[in-house]
């Protein structure tokens, strides 16, 4: 059974890593580890994503628009999906960035706390709902999702 | 959107330095594609050869591109 949760982290690690070399990204950033989680692999987190919304191509839209818009802060006006790609790259192998290092370390203290000796894909989308900073928030509220509303699903999910 | 809104100015930074990434990432493709060195490449960029070789050498030979010696 250990063996089997492990393998669900490691598979999450890995997905958010793919999905980082995606994006020609040289960090894992926590939208990676949210992507990640709406895969199969995400289990009933990635169900609870979908009831709200969040497929993984909706969350992949939505990041988009939250770039455009903040880019246009700057000034600057970008139709993202317009943008030269460069052929990303399988071996540069991200690594995990400050934003993905604090959803893993909220999740490790969630998890702590209610005594489970394994982080789940729940205890991992708790981590990553636990801010109003960042580009995931902002994020879900383009998406036009109630994040307090979805951590507390989530939190009902390792309770 | 306010400008002078700290949460969003902080967020169109991240947006700005991934926007950069995308395109030197793009650009350094393109150059190098069309046959240029790393030494031109790394003079309109305004950094050292070995920095601009170090950091995208592997995924250009990994993509196919047939590169100029340094």
């Amino acid at each position: 059974m250990t063996t089997k949760l492990k393998d669900v982290r490691t598979l999450l690690v890995q997905n958010a890593r793919e999905e980082a070399e995606m994006d020609g990204s040289a960090m894992i950033e926590a939208e990676h580890v949210l992507l990640s989680l709406a895969s199969p692999i995400g289990g009933d987190a990635a169900r609870l994503l979908a009831e709200a919304g969040l497929t993984r191509d909706a969350i992949r839209a939505a990041l988009d628009q939250e770039w455009e818009q903040s880019l246009a802060v700057a000034g600057v006006t970008v139709t993202v999906a317009e943008l030269p790609r460069a052929t990303s790259e399988r071996g540069r192998n991200p690594k995990f960035g400050e934003s993905a290092k604090l959803v893993l370390k909220r999740a490790a203290e969630r998890a702590k706390r209610l005594g489970a000796s394994r982080m789940s894909p729940a205890h991992v989308l708790v981590g990553v709902l636990d801010t109003k900073l960042g580009r995931v928030p902002r994020t879900l509220e383009l998406a036009g999702v109630d994040r307090t509303a979805l951590y507390a699903k989530a939190i009902q999910l390792i309770d | 959107m306010d400008p002078t809104d700290p949460a969003a100015g902080l967020a169109a930074v991240v947006a700005l330095r991934r926007l950069a990434d995308r395109l030197e990432d793009s650009q350094v493709e393109q150059a190098m594609r069309a046959g240029w060195s790393w030494s031109d490449v790394a003079e309109v960029l305004g950094v050292t050869r070995q920095a601009v070789h170090k950091k995208h050498a592997a995924r250009l030979i990994a993509a196919g591109v047939a590169l100029r010696r340094r």
